[in-house]
């Protein structure tokens, strides 16, 4: 489904991928983990199609297509789902008009008519309910005054609309407190199908407790450094990365 | 009753043009040439002590190919006391080739009368239109007026504001969109005169190419006019290199007890809502679309009238996708 060749890609002058290479196949799910720093969230905007980072070499294929020769939108229509760790607030646009054009601009690339109001909003409601969300969100501007945890939901919940083949959730986990993790790994893993595909990144090991992880790969300074099942992950929070990078 | 409902609902002529804003349950009033169609009259409204408009009165100013290249005329406004009532004010130009239009409104409210009043300014590429709104307001009386300037040549509005009576309350916003060569400017002087008076002004641009804007606004607060509250604020975005904004607040207080606040920004649409709502599937043309209407917004939802709302939002967005 993804398979990332040698990928290099900088901010400005400053190379931050030095050479990942990553195969995900359908039905997996797999943790990227890492210090601070170590390029997590580079990788999973790199994916996602964000223009302020600059591949300066290697490839990326994603159904047998070249990922990078796409814009952001593109990517979005054949199934890319990026979980934001900060999800952006945008005031005044209402999430069910964010959502519908989204959902509609998806429908079109499948050749579908436009949803119908009443669809969609039985739709949006059935979605809203496997994050736990309020309806009342519905018609506030995106994200705007969320807390953090709404916020998260709020990303799963557009993922559940969209319905994506390949999700990257980046930190997800971060600012959450038990509740909120519980109700968004939930939701995560009732998306879970054998064709679809997760990419979790993550600093700490709570998160895969809930969503279970086939592959763990650790990041360090732009490469991974070490791939293995999800003994590895615990194996990381009992001791730290120190032991992982003097192995190096 | 007074004139103008004689005049409104009466059986007119079906008018020679058709109004770009349609509105169920409303009045229709053309001003052609700044003259009143069925009467040839120049236009004065008003609403005599304790009459209730129940419905919304649409004049429509048109600029036909039979009036003068140059054109002045006034018109007055009244609300007497303990009145309400709304207008929508248009203006269009259905002519070829340059015209241009000075107009004078004035604005009265006795005391506690309540008036909204949407002024919409839609006309061509080489039309002009200057306008000045004389605005006096007595005791306890509040406006709302939502101006949106949305095609032109050249649009100014100088709009000058009087709170004369204590507890008068004065709510103004504005939408300009420009683009191509268009000029657009709002200048506006609201003056405290008396204490216990609220005024706000909230004033968002979106131009485009080698459009120009201005905007100034001044607030005055005499010496006695004590708990004034005043706000001001003047937003812009850009959306190329070319297009330019000239934005000058100013607060002039004699008072010492008073709320005054003011801002002004330029901005260009966000890169991080942009990709974003791209990372969603929404193309960037559409985004960037989505972004200005979202920027908008804040003025448009000072319209009351839903249905009026959700047409100014309906009218904006045509025009933001290049229309008109």
């Amino acid at each position: 489904m993804l398979r990332i060749n040698d990928l290099h890609a900088s901010i400005g002058d400053k190379e931050i991928l030095k050479g990942i290479n990553l195969t995900v196949r359908p039905g997996e799910v797999h943790a990227i983990m890492g210090p601070n720093g170590s390029g997590k969230s580079t990788l999973s905007a790199v994916l996602a199609g964000k223009d302020t980072f600059t591949v300066t070499s290697g490839e990326v294929r994603y159904q047998d297509e070249d990922l990078l020769a796409l814009s952001p939108e593109e990517r979005s229509w054949r199934g890319i789902f990026l979980g934001f760790q900060y999800p952006t607030e945008i005031p005044g646009v209402t999430n069910v008009n964010f959502m519908k054009t989204a959902l509609n601009e998806h429908r079109k690339y499948q050749g579908l008519p436009p949803i119908t109001a009443a669809e969609f909003l039985k739709l949006m409601r059935q979605k809203m309910e496997i994050v736990e969300m309020d309806p009342a969100f519905s018609s506030r501007g995106v994200n705007v005054g969320f807390s953090g945890g709404e916020k998260k939901r709020n990303e799963i919940f557009q993922m559940a609309m969209l319905e994506p083949k390949l999700a990257i959730l980046d930190e997800t986990d971060s600012g959450l407190d038990v509740d909120a993790l519980r109700i968004v790994a939930t939701g995560v893993n009732r998306l879970k199908r054998p064709d679809n595909a997760t990419l979790v990144i993550t600093h700490y090991q709570r998160l895969l407790d809930y969503i279970v992880p086939d592959v763990v790969h650790i990041l360090y300074k732009g490469r991974i450094i070490k791939t293995a099942g999800k003994e590895l992950a615990l194996e990381v929070e009992q001791r730290g990365y120190d032991w992982l990078i003097k192995e190096l | 009753m007074n004139d103008l409902y004689t005049l409104a609902s009466g059986t007119p002529n079906r008018p020679r043009f058709n109004c770009r804003v349609p509105l169920e349950n409303s009045r229709q009033l053309f001003l052609v040439d700044g003259l009143v169609q069925e009467t040839g009259k120049s236009f004065s409204f008003r609403l005599q002590k304790g009459q209730v408009m129940e419905e919304l009165l649409q004049v429509i100013a048109v600029r036909s190919d039979e009036g003068p290249n140059e054109l002045t005329y006034s018109n007055e406004l009244f609300f007497g006391e303990n009145t309400f009532g709304r207008l929508l004010c248009c203006a269009h130009a259905f002519t070829q080739g340059p015209v241009s239009t000075q107009e004078t409104v004035s604005i009265q409210l006795e005391a506690n009368a309540q008036a909204e009043i949407i002024v919409m300014q839609h006309e061509h590429n080489e039309a002009t239109h200057k306008t000045r709104f004389v605005v006096n307001q007595a005791a306890g009386s509040q406006l709302k007026m939502v101006f949106l300037s949305l095609h032109g040549a050249s649009i100014e509005n100088n709009i000058e504001v009087n709170l004369q009576g204590e507890h008068a309350n004065c709510d103004l916003s504005g939408l300009y969109l420009a683009d191509g060569q268009q000029r657009i400017a709002n200048h506006l002087r609201l003056f405290h005169h008396v204490p216990d008076c609220q005024s706000s002004q909230l004033f968002k641009g979106i131009l485009d190419d080698e459009a120009v804007g201005h905007f100034s606004g001044k607030i005055t607060v005499v010496p006695d006019a004590q708990r004034t509250d005043a706000f001001q604020a003047n937003h812009n975005l850009l959306l190329s290199q070319q297009a330019r904004i000239h934005t000058d607040p100013q607060l002039e207080i004699y008072a010492d007890d008073v709320k005054c606040s003011h801002g002004a920004t330029v901005g260009r649409l966000q890169p991080e809502e942009l990709f974003y709502l791209r990372s969603r599937g929404i193309p960037k043309k559409e985004a960037e679309l989505l972004q200005q209407l979202a920027f908008a917004y804040a003025v448009l939802e000072k319209i009351p009238n839903e249905i009026l709302r959700e047409r100014m939002m309906e009218m904006v967005e045509k025009r933001l996708r290049g229309g008109c």
